[in-house]
């Protein structure tokens, strides 16, 4: 009983340090906190602008990386085919490789024939907004796909199975069975890849440069703030970040506690 | 309504299975876990590839999707869509099939009534007992007016009693709904009560295929016999029909005395397990006892077959090794011998 309790308090004692490690980097920001200039950094329109292209670019990103990953989410969930093992290990791609190097490998590519073509005859993505898109869209896109088919691995297969025999075909057994009961995960997936690609930094930066009122996004803001020894600024910039970051997980937690169906 | 017929189909453990399932028929595929029976369903289902050919009423299925085949499958686990109300489980198919909202609406109220589910028309999977999760399902299995069902052990999840009244009431809808029906079981008793034929069905192949009298009277191969768990058959020479509903018959010089249900008897099956033996004598009424003398011994893993001679007759008894031990029995010793009333079946003529 005793041994329990000991070890009880130890493992909470290892998660309030992560917490106060946090809590602690969050309170240091104040200290540097003036409500005036808050105010005057917030309402500044380079900080608007950038408020604004991170809240517009992270948002058509996650638009586009789950319609990707849904499909794909599904055939990695439910089907043997060749090569699967593959694919499911190169979505890790984001979270194994920095994202600088990800912007890298990029640009590297736009300066291939095949990316030059693209770059002539199609979209203009080095310092472009387009840029910015494209880099959020490749570090998030492998890891919503992962989400979301482990939301899909969680319900069972049997249920289609059930709707094909009542008459379903395929599509439809996918877009009224399986696609309403992973909508929970599909939905905090979602949240989760609009929180990543709102604080995308690195291969935004190496793709889409960082200029002042048309690829500044608020990580490169801060980025920028920092480099020109602008403390109080950062720390206002940060705090933004945190503000809608936070929030967005806090809305992430509640969607994900309630009870689910399966 | 279809007639169903499997050539020469092979998956997994089964190895060039033939069956026929006649229109309206309900047939029972029994055997031990791991036979093959659930992939039999699955392969009349269209759910997997499968070696071999299936016809429905001459047509061949073979390149005919699950969604095209018109064929209800009630799953071992049920798996009710947990996002839909039990009212809306039920018309899920028929919604799919594009059916319109007035013959949805009938066909829905007509089956919540025929399962006794009708207050339960707006709830949701999650509340609902075990019992009540099984109507739900074997009402959305047929109501898009399914021409074929599959039913995978529709009653083994449920408690005895409860599995008792489903079975009654699965038989009495499913030859209301002159459906042919394939449903499988791994308890012969269950599904003697309401299928038509029985197949068994051991290791991948077809042990025989008969109605289930036949099957307890005539098992055709040793395999069968074993499943049936060796019954011992007894011809019955002479029926007397006795006062408080009770029939007397001799099997050769063993009188049983039996319920009496309106016909004569010709044989008796009596399970091994049925008969209990006894080195004292047991207190109680006389009868359906006996006394005998053993035979043969033959002591197994976790329980001992005793052969013991009754009136002419040699039975087979069986008893778990643990009560052979604390008894004194030896070949050629006196045992006292009961049947078990309630599990005997009758070839009754």
């Amino acid at each position: 009983m005793d041994n329990k309790v000991t070890f009880k308090r130890l493992t909470i004692t290892f998660s309030v340090f992560i917490f106060f490690l946090y809590v602690g980097l969050i309170f240091s920001l104040f200290y540097f906190f003036k409500g005036p200039l808050f105010l005057d950094t917030l309402l500044s329109g380079r900080t608007l602008f950038s408020l604004r292209l991170s809240l517009f670019t992270a948002s058509i990103t996650t638009v586009i990386s789950v319609f990707f990953a849904i499909p794909s989410a599904y055939a990695l969930s439910r089907f043997n085919f060749f090569g699967r093992q593959i694919i499911d290990t190169v979505l890790e791609l984001p979270m194994i490789v920095s994202p600088v190097a990800l912007g890298a490998m990029i640009l590297i590519f736009f300066n291939t024939p095949a990316g030059g073509f693209v770059q002539d005859h199609g979209v203009q993505f080095v310092f472009t907004v387009y840029g910015i898109l494209l880099a959020q869209f490749i570090t998030t896109v492998g890891i919503a796909t992962r989400l979301i088919k482990a939301a899909m691995d969680e319900i069972p297969a049997r249920y289609e199975e059930v709707a094909r025999t009542l008459g379903a075909s395929p599509l439809k057994a996918f877009l009224t069975i399986t696609l309403p009961l992973s909508k929970k995960g599909i939905i905090a997936s979602s949240i989760l890849t609009w929180a990543k690609a709102l604080g995308e930094f690195g291969a935004t930066i190496t793709i889409a440069g960082s200029m002042a009122m048309k690829t500044e996004t608020i990580p490169i803001a801060i980025f920028m703030r920092l480099a020109g020894a602008d403390i109080e600024g950062t720390a206002v910039l940060v705090l933004i970040l945190i503000g809608i970051g936070l929030s967005v997980l806090y809305g992430v937690r509640l969607l994900v506690d309630r009870k689910s169906y399966v | 309504m279809p007639r169903i017929e499997l050539n020469n189909i092979s998956k997994y453990a089964l190895s060039n299975i033939d069956l026929i399932v006649e229109d309206k028929e309900i047939l029972a595929l029994v055997g031990p876990n791991g036979a093959g029976k659930s992939t039999v369903l699955n392969i009349i289902a269209g759910l997997v590839s499968y070696k071999g050919e299936v016809y429905f009423d001459g047509k061949n299925m073979d390149r005919v999707p699950p969604h095209k085949r018109g064929i209800g499958y009630l799953f071992q686990d049920l798996a009710l869509f947990p996002h839909l109300t039990v009212a809306a489980n039920i018309a899920y198919g028929l919604k799919i099939q594009g059916y319109g909202q007035t013959v949805i609406e009938k066909r829905v109220n007509e089956l919540v009534d025929a399962l006794h589910i009708g207050k339960l028309r707006d709830r949701f999977p999650n509340n609902l007992s075990g019992g009540e999760k099984q109507r739900v399902a074997i009402a959305r299995a047929v109501a898009p007016f399914q021409k074929i069902l599959l039913l995978d052990e529709p009653t083994s999840s449920l408690d005895a009693q409860t599995s008792k009244y489903l079975r009654a009431e699965l038989s009495t809808l499913l030859r209301k709904l002159e459906i042919t029906a394939v449903f499988v079981m791994h308890d012969l008793l269950g599904a003697e009560e309401i299928a038509d034929r029985i197949a068994i069905i051991h290791k991948g192949r077809i042990e025989q295929v008969a109605s289930p009298t036949d099957i307890f009277f005539q098992p055709k191969t040793a395999i069968v016999n074993e499943f049936i768990g060796m019954p011992n058959i007894l011809n019955c020479d002479v029926c007397r029909i006795l006062s408080s509903g009770l029939i007397e018959v001799m099997c050769g010089e063993m009188r049983i005395v039996l319920p009496y249900e309106g016909t004569t008897i010709k044989k008796i099956a009596i399970p091994p397990h049925d008969i209990y033996i006894s080195d004292a004598k047991p207190p109680g009424p006389e009868l359906n006892r006996y006394t005998g003398i053993i035979t043969e011994i033959i002591p197994l893993r976790s329980i001992v077959r005793v052969k013991v001679l009754i009136g002419g007759n040699t039975l087979l008894a069986e008893l778990p090794m643990e009560t052979f031990v604390e008894m004194n029995l030896e070949k050629g010793g006196e045992v006292f011998a009961i049947v078990k009333l309630r599990r005997l079946r009758y070839f009754e003529t």
